[in-house]
């Protein structure tokens, strides 16, 4: 993917380059408002990361912007203002994900590529697929070869996430906030012990997991 | 309406004027009873002096000069002006003699055993207070007047010689002693009527400017620290009143927003280079070799989280102290929001031997804001989780109390918290000494607390299920709700559920 990150704090921007770029991305660093639009407009990019508080114009004032011109490059944005009025405010000016900081990059890895343009628009997805494992979304069924799987709705929700994002890291937090719509952290393991019920149906009786866990990061659907 | 009338009557300053009024009507009592007192009734004492007196003439004339120049002079005066006599006496064949104004006219007595027409015997003079009716005649009709009198024997060396009855009308003085009686009662019972109205319009004036008050202090606790104290400019108490506690409300604005700067710009300071703090660890942890070198370097990077997510809570907790977010509050059936929080925890709780339980009825409306409340419940069962040994129980439920207000509970049988602490966990960083081996920063139920308060709610914790021979009291956290008074169609939280909804698809 190619992304542009918008961010004023040269070091931190620097380690979100070199981050990116490890994991095979092509990335456009810009240090203040004015460039950022201005980058956003000259190339077409499959992703932005947009830092809220910036110098010659602020993070959500470039990406009203942005939406103004119809440019619906997928945006992450990133800010020190973790309070979820202002997550609020963010998604709404256009925003389709939010990052309180700190983050770890990990997180930041995973949601930019969640949210990055894909070769098909997921809007006229009906079937996901990943190795054998199926999911007709329609019929709301699951089947990995020949093997019907029944999964409660929850776990349907939370597969569904994994599936659309088969083959990318999906953190904790991430499908605490797509999965059960809650953007507080609990203290304890649910999810894992979401995730190992899920994989206790999907994986235990076949050969090869796909249900991977990430050490320091999430989960993984891959072959 | 007792209602109102009891509301009424509770208002000081209703009681206190209606006080003052009705001292003002007995002072008015009293000052009308002087007047009656120094004028009809000195006149009717000024009658009685005179018959007396009179009396004691024809007495004098008596003895003077037997029953002839009293008969004569009963004669002469009788039915001049205002008197009227009425003598009788026995003579010594026997006769009746009876003369006098009186014998003409039908004479009423009004009280009848002091009658005096043909009883011998017994001394001295009584008033008698009676009627005269005077019998109609070609140009008038009949009428009755009023008389006062005196009756009683005249005597001839202690015999009893005839009886008198010396009277006069006071028909017109009577009359006016009534219309004063009136003028009294009714000046008394319009000042009384006068002075409820006017204490109720003077507490409803006073109460409308205390009321505003009220609003304001319950505004400014919802967070609404803009609002000000109305000021009419009189100079008068309220008046000055409103001007120190605007005064006030100024300078707590103005505490409130440095407080409020000084958080959020330490927040953005810190966050900045913790996050480089962060990554360079992540980074390093990354490029590094050596397993335990990576995972001390891990750890470093978990510890920023901490540092950062505990100084998260503190901002968060003072925020919704202050109440900023109050008016994100929008009407919603909490069932759904406790139902997720039930699937969400079963299965972490049958992991660790634990037995989770719900009962969560549907349809019990409240106030409040999805995202806290889900924290809050969920802060609470993370509680109850941590400190529930294993092989106990948690149960969550939703229902409507006896008082008709919407209540949730999590009940677990786990060692509780000893009722004098009660108080003192909801607060900031603290925590009893039976935690502290456990993980947490002590901020959880200081932010449940925060949430209950924002949304007027009462957070109760009391002895849940006891078990192990009530070793273990267990620990009962509670939700009261107030009641949902009006209908909000906004709903601002749903909005963040709808962006973020959107963003995951």
């Amino acid at each position: 993917m190619r992304i542009l990150v918008v961010e004023d704090d040269d070091i931190a921007a620097e380690y979100v380059r070199k981050g990116l770029m490890e994991a095979g991305h092509v990335v456009d660093l810009a240090p203040d408002g004015e460039l950022g639009l201005e980058m956003a407009r000259a190339a077409d990019y499959d992703a932005l990361v947009l830092d809220r508080m910036l110098p010659k114009r602020d993070g959500l004032s470039v990406l009203e912007e942005m939406r103004k011109d119809g440019d619906a490059t997928p945006v992450l944005i990133l800010s020190a203002l973790g309070e979820v009025d202002q997550k609020v405010e963010g998604l709404r000016a256009g925003g389709d994900d939010y990052l309180a900081k700190p983050y770890s990059f990990t997180e930041l890895l995973a949601r930019v590529e969640a949210i990055g343009r894909r070769s098909d628009p997921t809007a006229a997805v009906t079937k996901l697929k990943c190795a054998d494992l199926e999911m007709d979304l329609l019929a709301r069924t699951v089947r990995r070869g020949d093997k019907k799987i029944l999964l409660q709705p929850r776990e349907f929700r939370l597969l569904e996430c994994l599936m659309r994002n088969a083959g990318r890291v999906v953190t904790r937090t991430m499908l605490l906030e797509k999965v059960w719509d809650y953007h507080f952290d609990p203290q304890t393991n649910v999810i894992d012990v979401h995730i190992s019920r899920l994989r206790g149906k999907i994986d235990k009786e076949f050969e090869e997991p796909l249900l991977h866990t990430v050490r320091g990061a999430g989960y993984r659907l891959q072959v | 309406m007792l209602s109102a009338l009891s509301k009424l009557f509770r208002n000081t300053l209703f009681r206190l004027s209606l006080l003052g009024a009705v001292f003002f009507v007995v002072a008015l009592i009293i000052a009308l009873g002087n007047v009656y007192f120094l004028t009809i009734s000195s006149e009717i004492r000024q009658v009685d002096k005179s018959l007396t007196e009179e009396v004691k003439e024809f007495q004098t004339l008596l003895d003077e000069g037997g029953l002839i120049p009293v008969s004569r002079e009963i004669f002469l005066r009788s039915g001049s002006g205002d008197r009227h006599y009425l003598l009788t006496s026995r003579n010594q064949n026997g006769d009746d003699m009876v003369m006098g104004s009186l014998g003409e006219q039908i004479v009423t007595l009004k009280n009848q055993e002091k009658a005096v027409l043909g009883e011998v015997g017994g001394q001295g003079f009584t008033k008698v207070d009676f009627i005269l009716v005077i019998p109609a005649t070609d140009t008038a009709p009949s009428s009755e007047r009023r008389m006062r009198g005196l009756s009683g024997y005249l005597q001839i060396d202690g015999r009893n010689v005839a009886a008198i009855v010396a009277s006069r009308d006071v028909e017109v003085t009577m009359r006016t002693a009534e219309r004063v009686k009136n003028a009294i009662w009714t000046s008394s019972a319009i000042a009384l009527i006068l002075g409820l109205i006017s204490s109720w319009f003077v507490s409803r004036k006073f109460t409308q400017r205390v009321e505003a008050f009220n609003r304001l202090a319950t505004d400014v606790r919802a967070g609404q620290l803009d609002r000000r104290a109305p000021r009419n400019y009189s100079e008068d108490e309220m008046d000055l009143l409103a001007e120190h506690l605007n005064d006030m409300l100024d300078h707590i604005d103005r505490l409130m927003k440095a407080m409020r700067y000084a958080g959020d710009s330490i927040a953005h300071d810190l966050r900045s280079p913790l996050t480089r703090l962060r990554t360079r660890l992540e980074t390093a942890a990354a490029d590094i070799e050596n397993p335990d070198a990576k995972q001390t370097l891990f750890s470093a990077a978990d510890d920023a989280d901490e540092l950062l997510k505990t100084f998260d809570s503190v901002l968060r907790i003072a925020r919704l102290e202050a109440g900023e977010r109050r008016e994100m509050l929008s009407v919603i059936d909490p069932k759904p929001l406790l139902d997720d929080i039930a699937e969400l925890y079963e299965p972490a709780c049958e992991d660790r031997g634990l037995t989770f339980t719900s009962a969560i009825e549907a349809g019990h409306m409240i106030s409040a804001d999805r995202g806290l409340m889900s924290q809050a419940v969920s802060n609470l069962v993370e509680n109850a989780i941590k400190y529930t040994p294993k092989g106990g129980a948690i149960h969550l439920s939703l229902l409507k109390n006896k008082e008709g207000r919407t209540e949730f509970s999590i009940v677990d049988n786990g060692p509780g918290i000893p009722a004098t602490s009660r108080q003192r966990v909801k607060e900031r960083f603290v925590r009893l000494d039976a935690s502290r081996s456990e993980p947490g920063s002590g901020l959880g139920l200081a932010l449940v607390d925060a949430i209950a308060d924002l949304h007027r709610a009462n957070f109760i914790l009391e002895d849940g299920r006891s078990s192990d021979d009530g070793k273990r009291p267990g620990l009962a956290a509670r939700f009261v709700f107030p009641r949902v008074r009006k209908q909000k169609s906004a709903a601002p939280s749903s909005a963040l559920a709808q962006a973020s909804r959107k963003a995951a698809e």
